[in-house]
């Protein structure tokens, strides 16, 4: 048996230690992936079913709130980047100082989501309003917990700074940054 | 400064997010909306899995599978959408 053979037996992550940060981080992702997946198709299918009724959940969206907390969320996953590079680089200091900034960023969509929530509940609308808005409170919700603890773990790997330990948080972080990306459009703007 | 790939995908990920919002008062018919829409985040997700996940330099299997993620999706998006409003 070669040494390559055995150092593989060892850490037994096989093809997943080609990606960056901690295997385990990525059995996560392919599992949060597979879920939302499932979940925004059961949104998908639940409107082709009832157009009018999502039209009509839709319309009361704030489409404008929720763009400019992509906007957030971008720059937010971009400080995550440099924080990565700047942990490969060596240095510490200006990694923690970028993962700060992508905390306090996702602090900020945080807030803009529950200021968005608040409008929505002063409107009347809940969970058991229509199935619109019961898929849209469950996902949009589930992706904010998300965002709450993404912001819990680029704390943990922010007070080491170790290089690999910020590609495990910051992974997770797009990852979240990717969800938005992806509902934003089919939750707020996409025509039934 | 000059900018790196980094700050030059962020800067990407900003106009088309403008993009995004701009896309329903501009384009009144809902089937090119929508797929306009839906190529608009497939392409965001795009960068951000090459650049911002770092998966540019990974196996293709990885990055094919979460690009296929992106795909699956926003094609099954716009397909649904297109059904209901072509009936």
């Amino acid at each position: 048996m070669s040494a390559a053979d055995c150092e593989q037996q060892e850490t037994g992550w096989g093809i997943l230690e080609d990606l960056p940060g901690d295997p385990m981080i990525w059995v996560l992702i392919f599992s949060e992936l597979a879920a939302f997946g499932l979940f925004l198709g059961a949104f998908i299918v639940a409107r082709a079913i009832h157009p009018a009724m999502f039209a009509a959940g839709q319309a009361t969206l704030d489409a404008h709130l929720a763009g400019l907390n992509t906007i957030v969320l971008v720059t937010s996953g971009w400080a995550a980047a440099r924080g990565t590079a700047a942990a490969r680089a060596g240095d510490k200091r200006a990694a923690r100082g970028w993962l700060l900034g992508a905390m306090a960023l996702g602090g900020v969509f945080i807030a803009i989501k529950l200021f968005e929530y608040a409008g929505e509940i002063g409107q009347g609308i809940g969970l058991e309003t229509s199935s619109f808005f019961t898929l849209y409170f469950l996902l949009t919700g589930f992706h904010l917990l998300h965002v709450g603890l993404g912001i819990v773990i680029l704390a943990v790997v922010s007070r080491g700074a170790e290089a690999a330990g910020v590609e495990t948080g910051t992974a997770f972080w797009h990852m979240v940054d990717l969800l938005w990306i992806v509902m934003f459009p089919i939750i707020y703007l996409v025509q039934p | 400064m000059i900018p790196d790939r980094l700050d030059i995908t962020w800067i990407v990920l900003i106009g088309l997010a403008l993009a995004t919002i701009l896309v329903p008062p501009l384009v009144p018919r809902p089937l090119f909306a929508n797929a306009l829409l839906l190529t608009l985040a497939a392409l965001k997700g795009r960068r951000i899995v090459l650049d911002f996940l770092d998966l540019r330099a990974a196996p293709a299997l990885w990055r094919g599978l979460v690009s296929a993620w992106i795909l699956v999706v926003v094609l099954f998006a716009w397909l649904a959408s297109a059904v209901v409003v072509l009936i």
